[in-house]
């Protein structure tokens, strides 16, 4: 499938764009339409709140018929994100279907953030912390939060 | 399908008859080896046979024909019920008559209640791809989710490259609904595509049959089936491989497939551990020059000082024949409970070196007494040549040679068996009788290796 940028991709950007899931920027890169530059708000009442979260999401060759490869550029302390910003999720993996899309995936992401899952971690030193003390464990993702993800982008 | 032939066990037997070779003694002791395999008053017995992927097909579709007639849903369909039912056709036909909708759902034909949103089309158009599209063009199964003809076949492509054909569902969100044969089959049209689609449903169904096994022998085509699924032994008389019919392992009795697959797991983490082992050489303990082990017998005779000892331990021989074998049984420290962290380590490390090192022992004498067993034949013909004894009389000689194999076999697989066996009254039995089962290999071993008579009176151990 060589050759113009599929309909589908065309219109879920447009969408995006049009109207925007709350918490969640998504931004295509001017050189290459399938590459978004994503800013996720870390949600109310989570360790990660007041934080902005830079993700990369792409959108291989298959798309939709193969899930968009996403992965957190900002450094976070969560049980299933390791420090290379890999994401456990099964809709990034078996569970994916071309049903779903860019939004979809984006908010699953948001609610991962909700809800850490140490039972099924990808960072298992974290998620460990996370099973042992679970109020320290959030503590350190507070601190990480406020460290690595400032809100308001710093002044360079 | 042709009626004729359709007991798929007769392409083996048939080939089994064209096997005149035109050496007779080679005929012969062909004829034997499998004799000892596999005869119906040993203990070990089981029956099995071996198939083609012919005859595999033939079997399934029987069965998916039978199916299709008794219960009237398309061969496609049939299959799919067949696949998540163990291939019992009565069981279906059961269930079917109990509750035909929960059959339906329970196999992913039709759709679960909670997914009835239907993702149909607004104004035809592909939800996947957003392409506006002509209505009948749109196309898909029981479950009401419509795509394009061109999403569907980029979705099977992708996922028929990743392996997956028995396990393809629909698109729909949250749609678990199983893509039946024919569906798939009208929409992909690469002939490659097509090829690999089968050849993937094919291992599928193979692997939910409850009778056949693929042979593990590298690269081998056939398919062992099996009435039972027990834990027996096979021997695929293409490549040779021996293996359980329940784990495809190796053959592991008496060991069970948990702790067979439990042990060589750990045979694999600890290689490095237990890599000093393996060095062949140990000094005579008497008049310690270097001996070199090139027999399967543990019974060693220095050649320099004919002192008789144990390869294992070292010990005297004197003490190992006649009454109490005591090598194969490792001795706990009984205080171990008291001992440090460190000290346990090194006594749990002690522990298995023990049962590797009597393991690996086994597996290393089982090859060296294959190539005795070539040294044997060479034997025998020279005595025959020789006029002393006939072949009859030396017969004994190669059972012997072939009933030692087995029990070594044996007896290598009771050391995981024993490495696992919590402490008792039921290790110290079964200890007692993997020790006598020792001597006497070690015993018939010393013997075999030595056989210069015909005198079939002397009975071995």
């Amino acid at each position: 499938m060589s050759g113009g940028l599929p309909r589908r991709i065309i219109k879920e950007t447009q969408r995006l764009q049009a109207e925007p899931v709350p918490g969640i920027v998504a931004i295509p890169d001017d050189s290459n339409a399938r590459y978004f530059h994503v800013d996720v708000a870390g949600p109310k009442e989570s360790p990660y709140e007041g934080g902005v979260f830079k993700l990369e999401l792409f959108l291989p060759e298959e798309y939709p018929m193969s899930a968009p490869k996403v992965r957190f550029m900002t450094k976070i302390y969560h049980p299933n994100i390791d420090k290379l910003g890999r994401i456990c999720l099964d809709i990034l993996k078996d569970k994916w279907s071309p049903a779903l899309q860019i939004r979809t995936v984006l908010l699953s992401i948001q609610a991962l953030l909700s809800a850490p899952n140490p039972d099924d971690p990808l960072a298992n030193d974290v998620a460990e912390q996370w099973k042992v003390n679970e109020a320290q464990a959030i503590e350190i993702a507070k601190q990480w939060t406020k460290r690595y993800a400032p809100s308001q982008p710093m002044p360079s | 399908m042709s009626e004729e032939d359709s007991d798929y066990g007769d392409c083996s037997d048939d080939e089994m008859d064209d096997d005149d070779d035109d050496d007779v003694y080679g005929d012969y002791y062909k004829h034997e080896e499998v004799e000892m395999e596999n005869k119906k008053d040993d203990p070990e017995y089981f029956e099995f046979q071996l198939l083609k992927v012919e005859d595999v097909d033939r079997l399934l579709n029987e069965n998916v024909e039978a199916l299709s007639r008794a219960i009237n849903v398309t061969p496609s369909l049939a299959k799919v019920l067949l696949h998540s039912h163990k291939w019992s056709v009565q069981d279906v036909i059961d269930l079917h008559k109990k509750d035909s909708l929960k059959l339906l759902v329970d196999s992913r034909v039709l759709p679960s209640v909670k997914c009835t949103e239907r993702v149909l089309s607004r104004n035809f158009i592909c939800s996947v791809c957003m392409q506006p599209s002509l209505a009948d063009a749109l196309c898909g199964v029981s479950c009401g989710h419509r795509f394009c003809r061109e999403c569907w076949q980029m979705h099977f492509q992708v996922q028929i490259q990743n392996g997956v054909s028995t396990e393809l569902e629909c698109m729909g969100k949250d749609c678990n609904v199983l893509m039946p044969e024919d569906f798939v089959l009208s929409i992909v049209t690469n002939p490659r595509l097509r090829d690999k689609y089968q050849e993937y449903g094919f291992q599928d169904h193979v692997k939910s049959h409850p009778e056949l096994r693929f042979c593990p022998g590298p690269n081998c085509p056939v398919v062992i089936r099996a009435p039972v699924d027990k834990a027996k032994r096979v021997v695929c008389d293409q490549c040779k491989t021996c293996f359980c019919f329940h784990c495809g392992l190796e053959y592991h009795a008496p060991t069970g497939c948990e702790t067979i697959k439990r042990w060589l797991t750990k045979c694999a983490d600890d290689s490095e551990t237990a890599n000093y082992i393996s060095a062949h050489t140990k000094d005579c303990p008497k008049c310690n020059v270097c001996i070199e082990k090139n027999g399967g017998c543990n019974h060693m005779q220095c050649a320099k000082c004919k002192h008789d000892f144990c390869w294992m331990c070292l010990g005297d021989w004197k003490n190992h024949g006649s009454e109490y074998y005591e090598c194969s049984r490792y001795k706990e420290n009984p205080n171990i409970a008291n001992e440090s962290a460190h000290a346990q380590a090194r006594e749990a490390l002690k522990k298995y070196l023990f049962y590797f090192e009597r393991w690996e022992n086994h597996a290393k004498s089982l090859k060296l007494e294959e190539q005795a067993m070539k040294k044997i034949r060479a034997r025998i013909e020279e005595k025959v040549m020789d006029s002393s004894g006939t072949w009859i009389d030396w017969q004994y000689l190669l059972d012997s040679a072939m009933l030692l194999k087995k029990c070594r076999y044996t007896l290598q697989y009771t050391y995981p068996y024993a490495y696992y066996l919590e402490k008792g009254s039921r290790k110290e039995l079964f200890e007692y009788q993997q020790a006598t089962l020792e001597a006497e290999v070690e015993n018939l071993s010393w013997k075999v290796e030595r056989a210069e008579i015909t005198d079939r009176g002397v009975r071995v151990g």
